[in-house]
């Protein structure tokens, strides 16, 4: 595998995940891949795809094939964006004439843990003992398909105990615009998904996506969880490379 | 037509339904997930040939109907066709005031439920019981179904038993075994002076025109054998070609809805009495509808939903229906494959306010048995309701009022997505979660009613900035 990269911060991580983007740059670099940081990138349009406008979505994806041009896989750190770059992205334009442009952008398009399994990246654990639960994304874990590699990641950190949730595949929630339309559900659905993570007796969850992982995080901090932390998978994996407490 | 939120609010705030459906729910998940762990070698291969069976009878709709009538007629069956609700309903009241019938005993079928046949025909004074056990719950309690397999899942032991003691005069019971009693003891008197019996059909063969009903309970068979004329009401969606093709379905059907192997009745109606035969109705009628499903039929994106076989699955894993109920999808049909199927068959002006029960996990499409593309069904159908339609727009979506707030919001965030300038300009600094007010044009309060339920993350330096110093990383 080529290891020169575009690197897709996400709309996500460039406004709320700013440490998250400059780690997961990093862990690439300790991987030894040139990184390509394209300036003008913005978003994958999942919020306008999400909510029915397609049209829009669409000049969004246009502008994604643009800025991106050439053969470099596009490395992003989200299952969620990724599928939508990788997969829905070619359903929108199943029967429009940029189908093929779009289909040579859409398949260059890689989540992190899944490049980084490809060109064969072992992570060495300096951290200390610790007890973390998992959390997957919805959309990695049914269209980018990323969470295997999430998960290989994480377990082979060998100073770090995974215990799995109860309903581990059951949507926290979030959903994009869905925690907005529908802000009275979502909340059940973060709740329910926090009780599990508090049975699950862990210190932690970690989760490969920006979205889910505020959401979890923000209604265990204000359901008052003060103990459990919710870590994204790239800056909990360079603290633990780096053997830096988080 | 209820107000959205405030049903939604009140279902959430019902706290018993609320646990009675996460763990009815959770454990008809597990069921049927150690099923087909352990009986199945080729669960995926037998969805696909599920899925090219009934794509097959869709395909050739119009010929498998005329097939399925003539050799049902041959059989001695008698086929009539409807093609609205109230068309459904006229047939089967003309049959009862014909033949001087005041009372219907009924099988579980959701296609009555559909066709509004109860109500329509106690309007007219004439009386239809329930006799599935679920069914009769709801119908004492005068409600609707929660959930289209298990209808009363919503309700606990203790909640039946009170129920069967208030309207059936019995002592309060709550063990499983002596509320089935109860209802024996009830339905039996119901039996004894049946004359019309009325059904559901789960696969209808055009080849050899008959019909195929599944069910546990034996009510069902009652209903079909022992009076003189049965009914069977079913969906034009319902037929497939060959027994075959029903067998490959039903395989799937069971083990997808109650994680049983298989049930505990197939019952394959063939026609009426023979001569000679000792048993059996001497009459058998099948009311074929349509209700809006040709539409559907001729819609692209729409058509697959079609296949659906009434398992039930969808609803089961949906994480939004077990905090919500199937009530609070004010149709007959609730959960993910309702949320795609009511506001075609019933009019997207009523009841395309559902269409944001979902956030798009996708289990149910991953556990549909027929593999119907539930989430972006769901999506797309947001895109009708928008307005954004291609051809063949769902019924009543031209008649909709669109958000223009809505609208202006995302071509805002749109515009920001395809200009850098404006997108660096507004991130750069980002104040909180930018994008997401972006998205909306800061019209609606979108971060107080987030903010509501969770705390907000606290937001750092300038991104841009710091990449450009990485060493290693080009920023061009
Ligand atoms: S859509 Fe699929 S899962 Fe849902 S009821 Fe129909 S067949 Fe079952």
């Amino acid at each position: 595998m080529q290891k020169k990269v575009y690197f897709y911060a996400t709309c996500l991580g460039t406004a709320a995940m700013q440490k998250m983007v400059l780690n997961s740059i990093k862990l690439l670099r300790a991987a030894d891949v040139e990184v390509v940081f394209k300036k003008d990138q913005t978003c994958c349009g999942q919020p306008s795809y999400n909510t029915g406008y397609f049209n829009d979505t669409k000049k969004i994806a246009l502008y994604n094939a643009e800025v991106f041009q050439g053969d470099l896989p596009i490395v992003i750190p989200s299952g969620s964006c990724g599928g939508m770059m990788s997969h829905d992205y070619l359903e929108l334009f199943k029967d429009d004439v940029n189908y093929e442009k779009i289909k040579q952008f859409s398949s260059r398009v890689i989540e992190l843990s899944q490049y980084l399994d490809a060109i064969g990246f072992k992570p060495v654990d300096k951290g200390e003992k610790i007890k973390v639960t998992w959390h997957s994304n919805c959309h990695a874990l049914r269209v980018q398909k990323s969470i295997e590699s999430n998960k290989k990641l994480l377990t082979s950190l060998s100073n770090v105990e995974v215990v799995y949730l109860e309903h581990e595949e059951e949507c926290c929630g979030f959903g994009g615009t869905f925690s907005v339309k529908e802000p009275e559900i979502s909340n059940a659905m973060a709740k329910a998904k926090v009780e599990d993570i508090i049975k699950s007796g862990a210190s932690a969850v970690i989760s490969a996506d920006g979205g889910c992982l505020l959401n979890i995080a923000g209604t265990l901090s204000k359901l008052g969880y003060k103990d459990v932390k919710a870590y994204h998978l790239y800056d909990f994996l360079s603290a633990r490379i780096n053997g830096e407490k988080l | 037509m209820k107000n959205h939120s405030e049903l939604i609010n009140t279902k959430l705030a019902d706290t018993q339904m609320r646990a009675n459906l996460d763990s009815a729910m959770h454990a008809l998940q597990d069921r049927r997930l150690a099923l087909i762990n352990s009986k199945f070698k080729q669960w995926e291969g037998l969805r696909q040939r599920a899925k090219n069976a009934k794509d097959n009878a869709l395909f050739t709709l119009k010929d498998r109907v005329l097939e399925f009538e003539k050799n049902a007629t041959k059989n001695g069956m008698k086929v009539h066709y409807a093609s609205i609700c109230e068309d459904a309903c006229e047939i089967v009241y003309n049959l009862m005031i014909e033949k001087k019938i005041s009372k219907v005993l009924k099988g579980k079928s959701m296609a009555s439920e559909e066709i509004g046949l109860n109500h329509y025909l106690e309007k007219k004074g004439l009386i239809a019981t329930e006799t599935d056990l679920g069914e009769l719950i709801l119908q004492l309690g005068n409600e609707t179904p929660v959930h289209i397999v298990v209808p009363a899942i919503h309700k606990n032991r203790y909640e039946i038993g009170e129920l069967f003691a208030e309207k059936l005069g019995v002592e309060k019971e709550s063990e499983p075994e002596k509320l089935n009693a109860i209802a024996r003891v009830h339905l039996r008197n119901e039996f004894e002076n049946l004359q019309m019996g009325l059904s559901g059909v789960n696969f209808a063969i055009s080849s050899k025109g008959a019909i195929w009903l599944i069910e546990n309970e034996g009510n069902g068979r009652m209903c079909t054998t022992s009076p003189d004329i049965h009914v069977a009401i079913c969906g034009i969606e319902k037929i497939v070609e060959s027994f075959n093709d029903a067998a490959t379905t039903d395989t799937l059907l069971t083990p997808s809805a109650t994680g049983q192997f298989i049930p505990a009745y197939n019952n394959i109606i063939t026609g009426p009495r023979k001569e000679g035969e000792l048993d059996g109705p001497k009459e058998v009628h099948i009311i074929l509808f349509n209700n809006h499903r040709t539409n559907i039929l001729s819609n692209k994106d729409y058509y697959e939903a079609l296949r659906c076989i009434r398992c039930g699955a969808c609803m089961n894993f949906c994480p939004v229906y077990d905090k919500i109920g199937g009530h609070s999808y004010d149709a007959v049909y609730p959960g993910p494959i309702g949320e795609v199927i009511s506001p075609q068959l019933f009019g997207m002006k009523e009841h395309s306010d559902i269409l944001s029960l979902c956030s798009l996990c996708g289990r149910c499409s991953e556990v549909c048995p027929v593999k119907i593309p539930l989430d972006s069904m769901i999506r797309k159908l947001r895109r009708d309701k928008i307005g954004e339609y291609e051809e063949n727009a769902p019924l009543g979506a031209s008649e909709l009022e669109h958000s223009s707030l809505e609208k202006g919001g995302f071509s805002a965030f749109t515009k920001m997505a395809t200009s850098a300038t404006l997108w660096r300009t507004g991130l750069a600094n980002a104040s909180k979660f930018n994008w997401f007010v972006q998205s909306f044009g800061g019209h609606i309060p979108v971060l107080s009613r987030w903010a509501k339920y969770k705390d907000l993350p606290k937001l750092e330096g300038n991104l841009y900035k710091e990449i450009s110093k990485l060493d290693g990383v080009s920023y061009e």
